[in-house]
C-alpha cells in the first residue's frame, strides 16, 4: 500500500465532528474530500460502503480515537458527488463509487493512452486495460472503467462490447 | 494684651519671612509686589503713571527673558536633533539588522516622544527605518491572509514569526525579526481599521487577529486561559472552573468562538471540547516545517 500523506486535520480531533459553523464546515468538507480522494487513489479503492467505512483508517483515526459518524461520511460523499468524484451505487446510498479522477478525465486519459500506444481500431479487454502498468487507470474497478468507457462511447471515440464472459472496448 | 502683642509680632515676622522667601525665589516679581503693597497707600496721577511705567518695564523684561529661553531651548533641540540624526544614520545598518538594537532604539525614541515609524517625512525617511516596518506590515498581512482559511483569522505571534522568517528568505539579516518588531509592525496596521488587532493573551504571548470585528472580553479571557493551560483545546467545565464563570456565560463564549470560525467543536469526548487550529501544533507547523527541512 502506498504511503498516505495524512493532512494535519487528520490528527485534529474536531475534524471528525461535523462543524456547526457553515463556513468552517465548508473548509472541513473540502479537506475531507481531498483526503478521501487521496486515500482512495493510493489504495486503489473504488467503492466505499458507508456501513463499513469506519473500518477503514480514512474515516477512523485510532490514534486519537475519533471516527467520522455515518451522517458525516454521507455528507462527504454527497460533496464528492457534487463535483463528479462519487456516485451512489444504489438508491439507499450505502455503497458509493469513488472516482479520484472524474469519469470525463478518466475517459480522456484512456483515450489518449490508446491513441499514443496504437490501440485505435483494435479491441482491448477490460482486463488488459486494468492490468496496464503505471497508468492512472491501472488497478481500477471494472465497473468504474465501464462507466468511463461509456463516456467515450457517448463522444463517439469508442465502442464498449459487453458479453457475459468478457468485456472489451474498441477505440476509434 | 501681652499675648496680643506677641501675636502681632509673630504675625508680622511671619509676613516678613514670607516676603523674604518670595524675594529669594522670584526677585523681580516680589519686588514689584512689595512696592505695590507699599505704594497702595499713595494715590494720585503721578503714582498711577509711575506704576504703569514700572509695569511696562516689567513686561519688557519678561519678554526678553522668554526670548532668551526659547532661543536656548531651540538651540538645545537643534543639537539634540543633529545628534540623534547622526546617531541614527551612523547606526542605520545596525538598526536594520540587529533586532535587539532596534528594540533599544525604538525605546529611546519612544521615551523622547519621537516615532520614527510615524514620520515618513523629514530626516527619518532618509533612514528607511519606517520602511523596514512597512515592509514587515505588508508581509504580516500576506501571512495572515494565507493562513486565514485554516485558523479563522487568528494566528499566534510565534507562528506568524516562523512563517515570516520562512517567507523572507534565508539570508541572516532577514532572520533577525524579533517579536517586538512584529508587535510594532502589526500595531501599525491599526490604521487600516479594526481588521488587524494584536491581542495580548498573557505570559508575554500575543495573537494577531486578522478578521474584521473585535474579540469580545469573554473570548479574550478564554484565549488567555488557553495560553495559560497550554494546548489547543478547552472544554466548558475548564472555563467554568478556571475563570469562575456561570455555565451559561462559558457556553456562550465558546459557542461564539465557533460561530466566528475561530474554534472547532469536538463532540466525541466526555463533553464538547473546543479546539483552536491557530494553537494546534500540526496546523501551525503545516507548511513551515515540511518545507524548512
Amino acid at each position: 500500500m502506498a504511503e498516505i500523506n495524512w493532512p494535519w486535520q487528520y490528527n485534529f480531533p474536531p475534524f471528525f465532528t461535523i462543524q456547526p459553523n457553515k463556513e468552517t464546515q465548508k473548509l472541513q468538507l473540502d479537506a475531507w474530500k481531498s483526503l478521501v480522494l487521496d486515500y482512495c487513489r493510493s489504495t486503489k479503492q473504488c467503492v466505499i460502503d458507508v456501513r463499513e467505512a469506519n473500518n477503514s483508517p480514512v474515516f477512523h483515526n485510532a490514534a486519537i480515537s475519533r471516527k467520522l459518524p455515518p451522517e458525516g461520511i454521507l455528507l462527504v460523499l454527497e460533496e464528492l458527488a457534487a463535483s463528479g468524484n462519487a456516485e451512489p451505487l444504489d438508491k439507499t446510498k450505502t455503497r458509493w463509487f469513488i472516482f479520484w479522477r472524474t469519469l470525463q478525465e478518466l475517459a480522456s486519459i484512456i483515450h489518449t493512452w490508446a491513441k499514443d500506444n496504437g490501440f485505435t481500431n483494435t479491441v482491448c479487454t477490460f482486463y488488459e486495460l486494468t492490468n496496464t502498468p503505471d497508468q492512472e487507470f491501472s488497478g481500477i474497478d471494472e465497473d468504474v472503467l465501464q462507466k468511463a468507457l461509456k463516456e467515450l462511447e457517448k463522444q463517439g471515440k469508442a465502442e464498449v462490447i459487453l458479453s457475459p464472459e468478457i468485456n472489451g472496448v474498441k477505440f476509434f | 494684651m501681652l499675648l496680643y502683642l506677641h501675636n502681632c509680632i509673630s504675625l508680622s515676622d511671619f509676613f516678613l519671612y514670607g516676603m523674604f522667601k518670595l524675594y529669594c525665589c522670584y526677585p523681580l516679581q516680589s519686588a514689584l509686589l512689595f512696592q505695590n503693597l507699599i505704594m497702595r497707600r499713595k494715590a494720585g496721577v503721578g503714582a498711577i503713571q509711575k506704576q504703569k511705567l514700572q509695569q511696562e518695564k516689567y513686561q519688557a523684561k519678561t519678554s526678553t527673558l522668554q526670548e532668551n529661553q526659547i532661543e536656548q531651548l531651540s538651540k538645545q533641540l537643534e543639537v539634540f536633533r543633529t545628534n540623534l540624526e547622526e546617531f541614527a544614520s551612523k547606526h542605520k545598518a545596525e538598526i536594520k539588522k540587529n533586532s535587539e538594537f532596534r528594540k533599544q532604539f525604538q525605546a529611546m525614541c519612544a521615551s523622547i516622544g519621537v516615532d520614527p515609524l510615524a514620520s515618513k517625512k523629514g530626516f527619518w525617511s532618509v533612514l528607511g527605518i519606517g520602511d523596514f516596518y512597512y515592509e514587515l506590515s505588508v508581509q504580516i498581512i500576506e501571512v495572515c491572509l494565507a493562513t486565514n482559511h485554516k485558523n479563522g483569522g487568528l494566528i499566534s505571534l510565534d507562528e506568524l514569526r516562523n512563517r515570516l522568517i520562512k517567507a523572507r528568505g534565508q539570508s541572516k539579516h532577514h532572520q533577525e525579526i524579533s517579536k517586538d518588531d512584529l508587535i510594532c509592525a502589526a500595531q501599525k496596521l491599526k490604521v487600516l481599521g479594526n481588521g488587524f488587532t494584536v491581542i495580548p493573551i498573557g505570559r508575554g504571548d500575543y495573537m494577531v487577529q486578522s478578521v474584521p470585528g473585535e474579540l469580545s472580553m469573554e473570548q479574550t479571557a478564554v484565549l488567555t486561559l488557553l495560553s495559560k493551560l497550554g494546548g489547543a483545546s478547552i472544554s466548558e467545565s475548564q472555563v467554568v472552573d478556571n475563570l469562575k464563570w456561570e455555565k451559561a456565560r462559558a457556553t456562550k463564549a465558546l459557542k461564539n468562538m465557533v460561530q466566528d470560525g475561530l474554534a472547532w467543536v469536538d463532540t466525541q469526548s466526555d463533553e464538547p471540547t473546543y479546539w483552536l487550529p491557530s494553537l494546534f501544533f500540526e496546523c501551525v507547523s503545516d507548511g513551515v516545517s515540511s518545507a524548512g527541512s
